[in-house]
């Protein structure tokens, strides 16, 4: 009856895990780049200058700004520099265009004076793209929150089929064929288990009103808005007493924001109403100030006599607890060390979901290793596992150099640079198609390894904000971004000299290996 | 962090080494009941220790997060080194057991 329930679960693992491994790859590594969201926009915007920061001088600006611009604007945004986005930007709502209507530009935080950037999507494409997956809404969010229910599916399932989870808690044997996959595979899985468990129950959890809408429609109806009004507060908005008064300086209030809550950063800064006798400024939370996300509250100013008029408010235990786990998915709070440890986690992850997918295929080609065909099916996993693993490498590439190819001035440039990482993704797929498995395994990655090893240079001659720039201006965002490139790109030259060289090795020792291997596989695993 | 680190690290190695299998690898000789059971308990009093450590700096939030991260590293760096470098990790050991106690040690 046990074993009985672990095969099950085996087959469960085994299935599941091949038909959402190829998304789930795609969205764990998409996702495990929005770690460094910011620094790719940075990347991806060199126009934006890095200034020293000083924020009353950029409010200055900002307030100058906004008031030589959108005089008439219902509500001003205004973002200051920080640590991980150097740019200054003031946004507004355009007069009567309700909330569509909205304008953002860049300003550059010492003068003042518009900055023309390049038009680009940068580290936010991956990262809407890790939940909307480019499908229209609400499609996209639907398959990618399936995918992480299948995704905690596959480690429950996984942690129940792995039998010796203690016993070889340790063990990574290298050099052995699938022998080795498979302890690459567990290990990855269990000793960073806390995160994979943390980032698809999480995902759940933010997604929960769209997965389980039973109870909001239940007490709410279709009014979804008042639910949402409940559960985080609403945006008071104040009405306009249409008498004109100034607004205060904003660096005043700033000033007072800071004597309100010591310590604490700042989010984005609202002016309601400006120009008006009932403006209100309003400093909501910083995402990175406590681990868990608090959406609502803030601290709300008058913007004519600078009292303050709430503050920020406690919330309820569950939406405390929904919001650490939406916290401790996006790590707004992580400082440099643990930034790059989520990211290297999320890499894990990814490489339990690829060496997953490598699995599957190894052993079912183990079989046919003798006759030298391989059935259609097999045939067709294995395009498929080339073209989601090594082609998604050669997409992001694509991506980043139409970043730095496409003209400035090119219309519609930034969803060029969106086509161009489907198009190379497409044709690596058909690539994949046209030549044998581990030939287009080693051009794949031969390719990637150029492409990506090649961006630090194209960035240098293109921009003049190459590593030989960044480094000595200590501008580590745009470095860290070219030196993870080359990394990256050694990597894949590595993999790729991996599957270039002939499998002479495995070839002669295939019969023999192959069945004392599988038939350890089938034991260690399903016995 | 860094002593969180260093202790959870070597938590980690201890309790590898409490077990025969890899004791013998890593060692070359045969350990003795009483040195495993030592090992043992020495793994899991450095990881109590990093986490209190870990709780002590930062608070039981962002102490916990801290923990996990560090100990995920830590173990994932020994377990995919360990066939490659096995005198690098012990040599590993050996420095985060003399420069946890110093950090410690430090004021501030």
């Amino acid at each position: 009856m046990k074993e009985g329930f672990r095969q099950a679960m085996a087959w469960l693992h085994t299935w599941t895990g091949l038909i959402f491994g190829w998304l789930l790859f795609a969205i764990f590594l998409t996702g495990t780049m929005s770690y460094f969201k910011e620094e790719i926009n940075h990347w991806a915007q060199p126009e934006v200058p890095v200034r020293a920061h000083d924020p009353l001088a950029s409010l200055t600006l900002a307030q100058n700004y906004l008031q030589e611009h959108a005089p008439n604007a219902g509500s001003w945004f205004i973002r200051l520099p920080e640590a991980r986005e150097p740019g200054l930007s003031v946004g507004w709502r355009v007069e009567g265009a309700g909330r569509r209507g909205f304008i953002e530009k860049n300003l550059d935080p010492a003068t003042g004076a518009e900055v023309q950037a390049r038009e680009t999507r940068g580290g936010d494409f991956f990262y809407r793209f890790h939940f909307q997956l480019e499908m229209p809404h609400p499609w996209g969010r639907w398959l990618s929150t399936f995918a992480a229910f299948i995704m905690l599916l596959g480690l429950v399932t996984g942690i129940i089929t792995h039998k010796k989870i203690f016993k070889e808690f340790f063990t990574f044997r290298p050099g052995k064929g699938q022998r080795s996959w498979l302890d690459g595979h567990n290990a990855i899985g269990v000793l960073v288990l806390p995160f994979h468990l943390m980032i698809s129950y999480s995902s759940l959890v933010i997604f929960m009103s769209l997965v389980m809408p039973a109870s909001i429609i239940a007490s709410y109806g279709d009014n979804t808005r008042a639910y949402f009004n409940d559960l985080f507060g609403a945006s008071e908005e104040v009405k306009v007493a249409g008498v004109a008064a100034p607004l205060l300086p904003l660096p005043a209030l700033y000033q007072a924001f800071q004597e309100q809550a010591p310590g604490s950063r700042h989010g984005w800064i609202e002016v309601q109403n400006p120009g008006d006798q009932n403006a209100r400024v309003r400093f909501s939370r910083h995402g990175g100030d406590g681990i868990a996300y608090q959406r609502g509250g803030g601290w709300v100013f008058d913007g004519v006599n600078g009292t303050l008029q709430n503050d920020s408010k406690t919330e309820a235990v569950p939406v405390v607890i929904a919001g650490g786990m939406y916290g401790l998915h996006m790590g707004m709070f992580a400082g440099p060390w643990l930034r790059w440890l989520y990211f290297f986690f999320g890499v894990a992850g990814t490489a339990v979901i690829g060496t997953g997918l490598v699995l599957w295929l190894g052993k079912r080609q183990l079989k046919h290793a003798k006759s030298g065909t391989q059935p259609f099916e097999l045939r067709l996993v294995e395009v498929l596992n080339i073209a989601s693993m090594s082609g998604l490498l050669l997409g992001v590439a694509a991506f980043f150099w139409a970043n730095r190819l496409l003209p400035v001035g090119l219309e519609g440039r930034a969803g060029w640079e969106v086509n161009s990482f489907f198009l190379l993704w497409t044709l690596s797929l058909m690539h994949a198609m046209l030549r044998p498995g581990r030939r287009a395994w080693a051009e794949q990655l031969g390719l990637a390894a150029l492409l990506w090893a090649g961006l630090p240079l194209l960035n240098q001659l293109s921009t003049g904000q190459g590593l030989i720039h960044s480094i000595p201006a200590g501008d580590w965002a745009m470095a860290g971004f070219d030196l993870t490139a080359l990394g990256c790109g050694l990597f894949f030259a590595w993999g790729a000299r991996k599957m270039w060289r002939p499998p002479v090795l495995v070839a002669k020792r295939a019969p023999k290996a192959a069945k004392a291997a599988s038939a350890n596989l089938i034991e260690s695993e399903v016995s | 962090m860094l002593a969180v680190t260093l202790f959870g690290f070597a938590g980690f190695a201890c309790l590898c080494l409490a077990m025969e299998k890899h004791y013998k690898d890593l060692l070359e000789t045969a350990p003795s009941a009483a040195r495993l059971r030592i090992l043992r308990i020495a793994g899991w009093l450095l990881q109590l220790l990093a986490l209190s450590l870990a709780v002590h700096n930062s608070g039981w939030a962002m102490g916990l997060v801290e923990l996990f991260a560090v100990l995920m590293a830590g173990v994932t760096l020994w377990v995919f080194l360990l066939p490659y470098q096995p005198r690098l990790l012990l040599g590993l050991l050996g420095l985060s057991l003399v420069l946890g106690p110093v950090l410690l040690m430090l004021p501030g």
